[in-house]
């Protein structure tokens, strides 16, 4: 929340003056505030300020039951709902011992992938937005509309899917999903060429993002980012692969990365994403067993006194939930391990030295969500 | 360097105790004031990402528990060192030297749970308005705060 920026007034050069970006900021996408030091054009130093819309959901857990806290979980990443949702069961699933049916893991694989994709879209968007191409937009929107329509047929929800429950599924997918992803994945690696002919590939995109923001592997891994974030810089780190959870040990696909460790090679990165999530849309769809959607649970979950961590790829990296049970009906303490948080916080390192206009498409390069930096 | 070389390390400090507790986590409980020597041990062998540090309040003990959770990916296992803090006044070593995503991690800590942080570079709030002081204390009250309803 407003805090004092640790820049003195008193110690600023004739030529160095501050400037406020943000809250309110096209760019920032959401309440974030960010203070500059500039010299002319130049950034000489760094300042987020997050905390605007603090909503104290750690807190409210403690008061909530177990299964009541899933829908929370989608207002803090709205783009990846199914994602976060699902970091949250599997902890209570670890803490209370259920086995979920094999279907039901299937089925969350293809929303989580579908969610990935949808994101990706979106950051897609607005990243053109953000550096001044306005046409993207309009065809991401597209793609982006037609999974939202999958994703609203099977959980009822457009962007707060609700969709996991602690166990499994409450019902099935709809008999014409399958068909409908079949439509949708036969032509959608030809659009994602297409998106990436337009904007990623651009000269004048290029001639923005490459060698800006150039984040070094080691910092990047000490700030703990995450996700397509730290990939751009080279690590293939993505839990799918180096901490697989559900069934994703089962399906093949690669984890893209770029050598480039710049702004362009986190765009990259996103894209090449955006093929392999549709590569395991298909593998899903293909072997997703018949069966149960639902373990068995009891109607009052009260799982046994311990702690559980688990964590996703969300499709900003690393999401964790942190479960600590004391044996009743609502959780002793939860946590939220959130990748944006820990995404922004190196905004400092790789920011300072670019010019101002830059800042946009470095933030707009590490897609933040602030509802998740803030919880 | 395989697990149980670095319990037995770990052993070694005054007052810390390590064990692979359930889950495969190797868990280690320290004094505060042996947790950035830990943890620099823990990186050296591996853990090089830390997911966050958080604490939880047990006041029925008296206690302010902090949790630092970290994991390795080359051996691909997790860690979690945690050490308990007196709840009259909870003071720890910054390790923000080591993991440079503490400096954030502790300055959420410190707001929620009224833990200090001493060495921490940039003290002060991070999520918080002034005037709220560690929310996520059990005998944290707040008018607008009400018991979920019985159903």
């Amino acid at each position: 929340m407003p805090v004092q920026a640790p820049f003195e007034l008193e110690k600023l050069s004739n030529k160095e003056y501050i400037l406020n970006m943000g809250p309110q900021h096209p760019s920032t996408h959401g309440v974030l505030r960010v203070v500059l030091k500039l010299e002319g054009e130049l950034v000489k130093d760094v300042f987020p300020d997050v905390g605007y819309i603090h909503s104290g959901v750690e807190k409210l857990c403690e008061n909530r039951t177990y299964p009541a806290i899933v829908p929370y979980l989608d207002r803090l990443d709205y783009l990846g709902a199914v994602n976060l949702e699902w970091a949250y069961v599997l902890a209570v699933e670890k803490l209370c011992g259920i086995q979920v049916p094999e279907r039901a893991e299937y089925i969350r694989v293809i929303l989580a992938e579908l969610n990935r994709i949808m994101s990706h879209l979106l950051w897609y968007s607005a990243f053109g937005m953000d550096v001044g191409a306005l046409t993207p937009i309009f065809y991401a929107f597209r793609e982006r509309e037609e999974i939202i329509a999958l994703m609203e047929a099977a959980t009822g929800g457009r962007l707060t899917h609700n969709a996991l429950r602690i166990g499994g599924f409450r019902s099935d997918l709809p008999k014409d999903f399958l068909p409908g992803l079949g439509r949708f994945l036969s032509s959608f690696e030809r659009k994602v060429d297409e998106y990436e002919a337009l904007l990623i590939d651009n000269v004048i995109l290029k001639a923005r993002t490459k060698g800006v923001g150039a984040l070094d592997p080691e910092l990047a891994v000490s700030y703990g980012v995450t996700g397509p974030s730290l990939r751009g810089s080279g690590p293939a780190w993505d839990l799918r692969r180096t901490a697989p959870y559900s069934v994703y040990g089962k399906l093949d696909f690669r984890v893209p990365t770029s050598e480039g460790r710049d702004t362009w090679s986190r765009l990259k990165v996103r894209m090449d994403e955006m093929r392999e999530s549709a590569k395991i849309l298909r593998q899903a769809a293909g072997a997703l067993p018949s069966g149960e959607v639902s373990a068995k649970t009891p109607r009052v979950l009260k799982p046994a006194p311990g702690e559980a961590y688990s964590r996703v790829e969300s499709p900003r990296g690393e999401f964790g939930a942190w479960v600590v049970s004391d044996g009743s009906e609502r959780p002793y303490r939860v946590k939220f391990r959130s990748p944006s948080f820990s995404n922004l916080s190196v905004l400092r390192e790789i920011a300072v030295g670019c010019n101002i206009a830059d800042i946009i498409a470095i933030m707009g390069s590490l897609d933040l969500v602030i509802p998740e930096i803030d919880r | 360097m395989n697990t149980s070389d670095i319990l037995d390390d770990i052993n070694k400090v005054p007052g810390a105790s390590g064990a692979v507790g359930p889950d495969s986590v190797l868990d280690v409980l320290a004094p505060a004031k042996e947790v950035p020597g830990i943890l620099t041990a823990l990186k050296k062998s591996g853990f090089g990402h830390l997911s966050f540090v958080t604490a939880k309040d047990l006041p029925s003990e008296n206690l302010i528990e902090l949790v630092y959770r970290l994991f390795s990916y080359v051996s691909r296992i997790d860690a979690s060192v945690r050490t308990r803090l007196d709840r009259g006044n909870p003071s720890a070593p910054s390790v923000s030297g080591i993991f440079r995503t503490a400096e954030w991690h502790e300055r959420e800590t410190a707001e929620m749970f009224g833990v200090e942080f001493s060495g921490h570079p940039c003290p002060g709030k991070l999520l918080l308005p002034d005037g709220v002081e560690a929310p996520l204390r059990k005998d944290f009250k707040h008018e607008k705060m009400t018991p979920l309803p019985v159903v």
